[in-house]
């Protein structure tokens, strides 16, 4: 039975996951993404978008980005499949999104006597959850270039779900090797067992780190996995077909599953919310002198600005391997995820399972 | 400098450490993220009011001109004297050797038997920036000057320029004249900025 302060819990909940990705991080990545390869690349980046003379590095013109597709015609091709058409773009967002929904972004708190726990639902099974999700927002992108009626938007369409339903077999595989380290499928659990430094994902999953990651990108179709969208062979993929709002739409799809990603890493390599060498009791002692209530809360906003800091950090690992690379051949990007990712996750599968058999890995 | 050139093979076997990616994209990082950190010490400094001096080159260009080399060719100009008359003798070399016939005079004497030109006329649509006429020129007398701004008109006949509109006085063109006397004559008296 669902009470009135577990429904106004939920709901402030799923507000500010939904203000921290689509209202914080999807304009601020655009800026990101902007101003980070312009000074990496010797450049200053667009900045002069002024509300009232004030231009904030730049940061208006992700607002300028969102008027002008706004307004602009929202296109439909003759000869598309109008319903799909139209579809598609939400089939897209929507997995980015609501994988969010399993991702712990704060410990356990009790405020005025209510038990708050930071993660929207509590799934037993979240990480297969979010991989099941992920795999989701292929439709989106099969169903864009089907209905669009363009032979590049096909092609596009072809690639993703090629490249998305290789890298899904790999990308969960890489996690299998966590799984059995935390003995978990949940992610609160995964992040709870994270409150010790020394068991971190990270000091003990390197090698599955980086072929998640991989996989991560190339589930995400950015650079260098981007020959879904090759702007130099298929004029843009998959999203030829569309204008305006839709095109909004799967801009921010994009940007969102970079966040989603970024999200996943955080709570399975880095921890989530976790301090190093600082429990969430521990902080909430040493926060005492703020009263019971005082001390949570203030707890509660330290871990979910740590959780946000690690996040944009991850973010901003991406953007710089986005911007340091050239895009994978489609041969290679099949390659690399078959050949090599795959059985490279296989071996450390088997790897972690004689650490834990022998005992070099703790147990916790 | 001679062209160098380097042969790419494209069947290039890669070791091991290569093929395995990670190490290699990390070092491709690296150069990306060492000029983000430079570039962003830098305009942080700059934020801070330090020197200007940075790696990005970019030139905030309404607010900010370019630094035009002494030796950069804009609009010709006539030269003025220092009391006010031009120096032009208006001996037609400039409008014999001119490539596209832009420039026509027509030549007058003064009282003192002094020769200049009574019209100049140089038209700015036609002109094609050789400095030819300032190579062909035996008084110094029609300078490349640094005017590269307001060269465009939406009429070409405002483009025709006449001889008030061409005169400079002579120590606006200094720098281009310096650069002129070193290349011809060998006078290495400008610095290069």
């Amino acid at each position: 039975m669902i009470t009135l302060p577990d429904l106004v819990e939920t709901v402030v909940k799923i507000a500010f996951i939904l203000g921290l990705t689509i209202g914080f991080y999807a304009p601020i990545i655009g800026w990101i993404e902007r101003k980070q390869s312009a000074v990496m690349q010797d450049r200053i980046g667009g900045n002069r978008a002024a509300i009232l003379g004030f231009t904030v590095i730049g940061l208006f013109h992700s607002l300028a980005d969102a008027i002008k597709l706004i307004f602009k015609e929202d296109f439909v091709p003759r000869g598309a499949e109008t319903a799909l058409h139209r579809l598609a773009p939400v089939i897209s967002v929507v997995p980015a999104l609501i994988a969010f929904a399993v991702i712990p972004f704060g410990g356990t708190y009790n405020l005025w006597g209510h038990e708050t726990r930071l993660v929207i639902a509590d799934l037993d099974v979240g990480v297969l959850y979010v991989f099941a999700i992920a795999s989701l927002a292929t439709y989106g992108v099969v169903i864009a270039g089907w209905a669009s009626n363009n032979n590049w938007s096909l092609l596009g369409a072809l690639r993703a779900a090629a490249q998305m339903f290789s890298y899904e077999v790999a990308m969960g595989l890489t996690i299998i090797g966590l799984v059995m380290f935390y003995q978990s499928l949940s992610l609160v659990e995964i992040v709870d067992k994270q409150e010790n430094f020394y068991h971190w994902g990270i000091i003990w999953h390197f090698p599955a780190f980086i072929l998640f990651l991989t996989c991560a990108i190339a589930e995400n179709k950015r650079i260098p996995f981007d020959t879904p969208e090759a702007e130099s062979e298929l004029v843009a993929g998959y999203f030829t077909e569309y204008s305006g709002m839709k095109f909004i739409m799967f801009w921010t799809a994009e940007f969102l599953e970079i966040v989603t990603i970024s999200a996943l890493c955080v709570t399975l390599f880095f921890g989530g919310h976790q301090i190093p060498f600082v429990t969430v009791s521990g902080l909430i002692d040493f926060l005492g002198f703020l009263g019971p209530n005082g001390a949570n809360a203030a707890a509660m906003l330290i871990g979910v600005a740590v959780f946000i800091i690690k996040l944009t950090l991850l973010i901003m690992l991406q953007m710089s391997i986005r911007w340091t690379l050239p895009r994978f051949r489609y041969d290679q990007v099949m390659k690399l995820g078959w050949k090599m990712i795959l059985p490279a996750s296989l071996i450390w599968i088997f790897l972690v399972g004689a650490g834990i058999l022998t005992g070099v890995m703790p147990a916790v | 400098m001679a062209i160098t050139f380097k042969k790419v093979d494209r069947n290039a076997k890669l070791t091991l450490w290569e093929a395995s990616y990670v190490p290699e994209i990390l070092r491709g990082m690296s150069i990306t993220m060492r000029h983000f950190l430079t570039n962003m010490a830098g305009l942080v400094m700059e934020l801070a009011g330090g020197r200007k001096h940075r790696k990005i080159m970019t030139l905030y260009y309404p607010e900010e001109d370019p630094v035009i080399p002494p030796s950069y060719r804009g609009r010709p100009a006539l030269v003025r004297r220092s009391d006010g008359l031009e120096k032009c003798v208006a001996c037609g070399l400039c409008e014999v050797i001119c490539p596209p016939h832009c420039i026509s005079i027509v030549g007058a004497e003064r009282e003192n038997g002094e020769r200049y030109p009574l019209t100049y006329t140089l038209d700015g649509s036609r002109c094609i920036f050789c400095g030819l006429c300032e190579e062909a020129c035996p008084k110094e007398a029609i300078i490349m000057s640094h005017d590269w701004k307001n060269l465009c008109e939406y009429d070409r006949s405002k483009m025709i320029y006449s001889k008030e509109q061409l005169l400079y006085p002579e120590r606006n063109l200094v720098r281009r004249l310096e650069a002129i006397r070193g290349r011809y004559f060998g006078i290495k008296r400008y610095k290069n900025n």
